[in-house]
C-alpha cells in the first residue's frame, strides 16, 4: 500500500492521519465542554461508558 | 545580497523574540505569573508551545538523519509522540493536572508532586534531580543551536555561544513563563510553516506523487549498505528485522525510550497548569496533534525518501555520502547536508531559522524548568514572612536562579565543546531515562491512585534511578562503552552480551518502578491499617 510493502510502516501512516482526525473531532466535540462540579468532564465517552 | 537578506531575516527574528519577552515581563506581576503565567494562557499559545518545547532541534535533525539511516520505521516515534504525547498526555494527564494543580495551587512538577503525595521530600529529590540531570541535557540543545548560529553568522563558537546565551537569557529572566511561550509560539509556527515548504518543494523537486517516491523507495532496498544489512536492515520503507540490533535500538530505545519518557518530562508538564479550564485543554489536541505530525512527519519522512534523491543525483544513499573533508558523514549531519543540496539557498538559511527556534524553544523551557526547581522548589521553601512580601523575593530568587542554571549550563556547553558529544548525548539519555523510569509511575498515580502513599512514590522515584543508572553503567552497550565503568571493573563492556546490551535500560527500569509503587503501597497500607 502507498508503495511501501512492509505493513508495520504503512500501518503507522494510517494510524498518524487517524491521530490527527481523532484530534480534530475531540476539539470540536468538546469544544465548550467545562469541567463539573467533581472536576470531571461527564459527557466523555469513557464517562459514559462507566455509568452504563 | 544574500549574505544581507539572511542577516536581515535573522535580525529580524531576534527582535521580534525580544520583544515578545518584553511583552512577556509587562505581564508578569509575581511568582505565580512567572512560573504558570498566571494560569490563563491562550489554549493555541500553550500548544503551540508545548509542542515546540517537545520538538528539539535534535528531533528534527538528529532523528531526520536516523530517518536516512534506518528508514521510515521511525514514523512510529512520529505516531507516539502524537498519540501518546499529545493525545494521551493532553486528554488523560493534561485535564487531571490542571485541575489537581489548581486545586492545590502547584506552580511546578516539583510542587506538585510533592502535594500529591504530601511529602516534601518527594518534592526535594524531584527537584534535585531536574536541577543536577537538566543542565546537562541543555547543554546538549544548546549546542545544537551554537552550531547553527556558527553556521549562519561565519563566528567563532565562544561568540555564537555567548550571544546565543545572551538572548534567550533576557527573554527568559525578564518574561518568565509568559514570555518564554509567547516566543515559542512564533517559534512554532516558523518551525511549521518551513516543513510545509519542505514536503511541498521535495516532491515538486523529485518530480514524483507520494505513492511512486516511495515505490522507487523501496525498489532499492537492495542498495542498503551491506553493514547495515547484516544488522538487520532490510530497506528504507520496511522496520528492520526483528530481534536484530537495529530492531532493539529503534523499538526499545528510539520509539519506547524518546514516545513514552515525554509523558513525564517537567517543562511540558507544567504547561497543562498554565490554562484555566479543561476547555483550553481540549481546544489545544489538535493543535498540538498537527503540529508534531508536520513538523516531526515531514522531516521522517523527507529523511526517508532522502536516500532515493541522494541515489538519482549522487548516485549513493545518504549514510554512504563522503563529505568534503573526506570523512564520511554522520547521521546528524545528513539533514543539512541533504537541504544544502537539494533546496533553493534561501531555504537553507529559512531552514536553519527553524533549527535555531527548535533549539531556542526548548532550551528556554529547559531553563525556565530548571530555575523553578532551584529558586522556587529548593530555595523558596527556605524563605519565610509575609504572603506577598514571599512572593515578590521568590520571583526574585527564581530569576537569579535562571541566571545560575544558564551559566551553569553555558560552562559545560564551553567546557564540552571539543570532544563530549558523547558525555553529553550520555546525560540526555539519563534525563529521559529518569524522567521516564523515576517519576512517571508515581506521577500516573498521583492522578489516578489515591491510594499509593508517599513512602512508596518515594521508594518508585528511587528504584527507577537507580535501576536507569546501572542498565547504563552495566547493561546498555551505548552508555556503558562511553562511560568505561564497566570495563574497568569486569574487563567487559558490559555485562550481558549479545542483543540484549542494545535493549534500553526503560524498559525494564520502568516497570521495576511501578511495581515497586504498587508492592511498596500495599505494604505501607497493610501497616497503617
Amino acid at each position: 500500500m502507498f508503495g511501501i510493502a512492509d505493513p508495520q510502516i504503512w500501518i503507522v501512516y494510517i494510524l498518524s492521519v487517524a491521530c490527527v482526525v481523532f484530534a480534530a473531532w475531540f476539539g470540536i466535540k468538546y469544544w465548550n465542554e467545562e469541567d463539573d462540579a467533581d472536576g470531571e468532564i461527564s459527557s466523555l465517552p469513557w464517562k459514559n461508558k462507566k455509568k452504563k | 545580497m544574500e549574505g544581507f537578506v539572511m542577516y536581515a531575516v535573522v535580525v529580524i527574528y531576534f527582535l521580534t523574540v525580544a520583544f515578545l519577552g518584553y511583552l512577556g515581563y509587562k505581564k508578569t506581576k509575581d511568582s505565580g505569573d512567572f512560573l504558570i503565567g498566571g494560569g490563563k494562557m491562550n489554549p493555541i499559545i500553550m500548544a503551540l508551545s508545548y509542542g515546540a518545547t517537545f520538538i528539539s532541534a535534535s528531533a528534527i535533525v538528529g532523528f531526520g538523519g536516523v530517518a536516512a539511516t534506518f528508514g521510515m520505521g521511525i514514523q512510529w516515534l512520529c505516531f507516539l509522540n502524537m498519540f501518546i504525547g499529545v493525545v494521551i498526555a493532553f486528554i488523560f494527564f493534561g485535564r487531571k493536572t490542571r485541575q489537581i494543580g489548581a486545586q492545590s495551587k502547584s506552580a511546578t512538577f516539583a510542587e506538585f508532586l510533592g502535594n500529591c503525595y504530601q511529602s516534601n521530600k518527594i518534592r526535594l529529590f524531584v527537584a534535585v534531580m531536574i536541577f543536577i540531570l537538566m543542565p546537562l541535557y541543555a547543554a546538549a540543545v544548546m549546542r545544537g543551536g551554537v552550531f547553527f548560529m556558527q553556521e549562519i553568522f561565519g563566528i567563532s563558537f565562544d561568540l555564537a555561544l555567548l550571544v546565543f546565551t545572551i538572548i534567550i537569557a533576557s527573554y527568559v529572566i525578564a518574561g518568565g513563563i509568559k514570555g518564554v511561550m509567547y516566543t515559542d509560539a512564533l517559534q512554532a509556527v516558523i518551525m511549521f510553516v518551513c516543513m510545509i515548504f519542505l514536503l511541498i518543494w521535495f516532491y515538486k523537486d523529485l518530480g514524483l506523487g507520494f505513492t511512486e517516491a516511495n515505490q522507487a523507495l523501496t525498489d532499492i532496498a537492495d542498495k542498503v549498505p551491506a553493514d547495515y544489512a547484516a544488522k538487520g536492515h532490510r530497506g528504507w520503507t520496511a522496520m528492520p528485522e526483528i530481534a536484530s540490533s537495529q530492531w532493539y535500538t529503534l523499538v526499545t530505545s528510539l520509539i519506547f525510550g524518546v514516545g513514552i519518557g515525554c509523558l513525564a518530562q517537567p517543562q511540558l508538564v507544567i504547561r497543562f497548569m498554565t490554562v484555566d479550564s479543561t476547555k483550553q485543554l481540549n481546544r489545544g489536541v489538535f493543535v498540538g496533534c498537527l503540529f508534531i505530525f508536520i513538523t516531526v512527519g515531514v522531516i521522517y519522512h523527507v529523511g526517508a525518501l532522502s536516500n532515493l534523491y541522494f541515489w538519482k543525483t549522487q548516485g549513493t544513499v545518504a549514510s554512504q555520502i563522503i563529505m568534503d573533508s573526506g570523512n564520511p558523514i554522520k547521521s546528524d549531519e545528513i539533514i543539512p547536508y541533504f537541504i544544502g543540496n537539494a533546496m533553493p539557498m534561501w531555504f537553507s538559511v529559512i531552514f536553519m531559522l527553524c533549527i535555531l527556534s527548535a533549539s531556542m524553544s526548548t532550551l528556554s523551557a529547559q531553563f525556565h524548568t530548571m530555575a523553578a526547581a532551584a529558586g522556587y522548589d529548593i530555595y523558596g521553601n527556605c524563605i519565610t514572612g509575609k504572603r506577598r512580601e514571599r512572593k515578590k523575593r521568590t520571583t526574585i530568587v527564581i530569576r537569579l536562579a535562571v541566571l545560575v542554571s544558564i551559566f551553569l549550563s553555558f560552562v559545560i556547553c564551553y567546557y564540552f565543546q571539543g570532544n563530549a558529544s558523547q558525555i553529553i548525548a550520555l546525560s540526555t539519555s539519563i534525563f529521559m531515562g529518569i524522567c521516564a523510569s523515576a517519576f512517571l509511575p508515581s506521577y500516573f498515580c498521583a492522578l489516578y491512585w489515591k491510594k499509593a502513599t508517599k513512602q512508596a512514590a518515594y521508594a518508585s522515584m528511587w528504584v527507577g534511578t537507580i535501576v536507569t543508572i546501572l542498565g547504563m553503567i552495566f547493561f546498555h552497550y551505548k552508555e556503558a562503552n562511553l562511560l568505561g565503568i564497566c570495563q574497568k571493573l569486569f574487563n567487559v563492556p558490559v555485562l550481558i552480551q549479545g542483543q540484549f546490551s542494545y535493549v534500553d535500560p526503560i524498559v525494564y527500569a520502568f516497570p521495576l518502578s511501578a511495581l515497586t509503587i504498587i508492592v511498596v503501597t500495599m505494604v505501607t497500607k497493610k501497616q497503617e491499617a
